[in-house]
């Protein structure tokens, strides 16, 4: 059958498409004529990258060094056949997502589904059809190169999520820093603080306040992802942006962040926080909160809840809140905490709760009275494993008992 | 989360079921299409069905509640029970929602 050697305008008065050119063809034949014929149909559709391969050791080696986007093989192929050198290949991990069409003269179902199992993508007839040729060849082609394109994409997107993880990371206080201000202030300060895999939005920071305070800011910015990230980074940016004469009066301190939150978050999104300030000389705790998880509260009487209710920040411009005061007395510990630890689920999907948690925590001062924190988070590690769907905080702050 | 839509003559019940949480936006979106009623319509979620609401739950609360002042509704949620209830007493959401018991 005799083919035209330049390319036609249309085939069968269809359209040709966009040129492929910058795509590689291998073809596998042994006869030179349908070498030469499967050529000149992939320059009908612009492909112009082609080597060729007349056995299987030369096949091998042609998909090594010319890395082909597309295997065109004859299943006759010598010495072995197509389909044996298509096992081979598909071995390879390198060549398991390759396109790989098998020209076949023998057509019956059993043929063409051996052909299938040994791992080719799709079957052409013998003697070629050039209308099936050029349209199956651009159909895998294209699916590769969108297929190479949403992985690199996802690549992309993966490693920016991580960069922002980190930087989600660098915004609590450092450990060497915390250590020596902790101490400065006779207090012991163990903080636990996991990101999820997704992205999340946790935030704490703590600071001296001048005449021995100290703060302590723990918020979780609603939602999931990237958005919720953005705003735990612009809560941190107000954060050490407000002068230390509101970082006295914790009621205060909440107002001007919401007001200023309200501003700038969307509707719906907002944040829960925690913000207290310990007094050393007058041996109380000062606190304001924003809905967040209650914390707990340790002293010689065991441990009780402390009320964080209180308006969502950043939700209602005109939101307020309120003082509350408690004792805080060397000796004392404060448990504060975002709700990725009472809100995980174990195997059984039963969350941690809020009893749950006073429970773990009074197990951990009888069990291991000398560092109860560890052990507390080493029990909920077992329980609920390790991989987060949700950011997780966990602060233990204990007041030295001699201070 | 799963939704029903009941209509009466000036007043619409949405019956919230199940957990409402980040997953849960696109059908949000269309809970807050039933919103389209005339000024001074009466929308009430009913939350009896509710197991488990978290962040983005409620911040589709707070959306609703801005949909409804932008289009001039009555806007009320009633039946929160157990930990959804425990979530908008810590919220203090009776401050700025119409709760109903």
């Amino acid at each position: 059958m005799e083919f035209p050697t330049e390319t036609p305008a249309s085939l069968y008065g269809l359209e040709l498409g966009i040129p492929l050119g910058d795509r590689r063809v291998l073809i596998a034949d042994d006869s030179r004529f349908n070498r030469r014929t499967l050529a000149r149909f992939l320059q009908w559709i612009g492909i112009v990258q082609v080597a060729f391969a007349t056995n299987g050791q030369e096949l091998l080696d042609q998909v090594e060094s010319f890395d082909p986007d597309l295997l065109l093989i004859d299943a006759n192929l010598p010495p072995i056949d197509g389909m044996a050198l298509c096992r081979v290949l598909r071995g390879n991990p390198r060549w398991r997502d390759l396109p790989i069409l098998m020209q076949s003269t023998r057509q019956t179902d059993q043929i063409r589904s051996l052909c299938f199992q040994a791992g080719a993508t799709d079957l052409l007839a013998k003697p070629i059809n050039p209308g099936e040729c050029v349209a199956r060849v651009r159909y895998h082609l294209e699916r590769r190169s969108m297929v190479q394109e949403l992985r690199a994409f996802r690549e992309r997107v993966e490693r920016d999520l991580r960069q922002a993880r980190s930087m989600q990371l660098a915004l609590v206080p450092d450990a060497e820093w915390l250590e020596a201000m902790a101490s400065r202030n006779a207090l012991r300060i163990e903080p636990v603080f996991q990101t999820s895999d997704e992205v999340g939005g946790d935030f704490w920071t703590t600071f001296e306040i001048d005449g021995g305070h100290v703060g302590v800011f723990v918020a979780d910015l609603s939602g999931h992802g990237i958005a919720s990230a953005i705003n735990a980074f612009r809560l941190h940016t107000l954060l050490t942006r407000t002068p230390p004469d509101d970082l006295r009066d914790p009621a205060r301190l909440l107002t001007q962040l919401n007001q200023r939150l309200a501003d700038i978050l969307t509707v719906g999104q907002f944040a829960t926080a925690f913000y207290g300030v310990i007094d050393r000389h007058a041996d109380s705790l000062r606190y304001a909160a924003a809905g967040a998880p209650n914390p707990l509260l340790g002293s010689r009487g065991g441990f009780r809840v402390l009320d964080a209710s209180g308006m969502l920040l950043g939700a209602f411009a005109d939101a307020e809140y309120e003082n509350r005061s408690t004792p805080f007395h060397p000796g004392d510990t404060l448990f504060l905490y975002s709700d990725g630890l009472t809100e995980a689920r174990d195997r059984d999907d039963a969350m941690l709760g809020e009893e749950g948690l006073a429970d773990l925590i009074e197990q951990a001062v009888l069990t291991a009275p000398e560092h109860p924190f560890p052990w507390l988070m080493a029990r909920f590690a077992e329980r609920f494993g390790t991989g987060l769907y949700d950011d997780l905080t966990a602060l233990w702050i204990a007041r030295d008992a001699t201070s | 989360m799963d939704f029903t839509v009941t209509d009466a003559h000036d007043s619409t019940e949405i019956r919230l079921h199940g957990r409402m949480t980040f997953s849960d936006h696109d059908t949000f979106r269309s809970v807050i299409a039933a919103f389209e009623r005339p000024a001074g319509h009466r929308m009430v979620f009913d939350l009896s069905g509710l197991d488990f609401v978290d962040s983005s739950g409620l911040g589709m609360f707070i959306i609703a509640r801005d949909t409804a002042q932008k289009k001039k509704l009555d806007f009320a949620m009633r039946g929160a029970r157990d930990e959804v209830q425990r979530l908008i007493t810590l919220a203090k959401l009776h401050k700025v929602f119409t709760i109903d018991a």
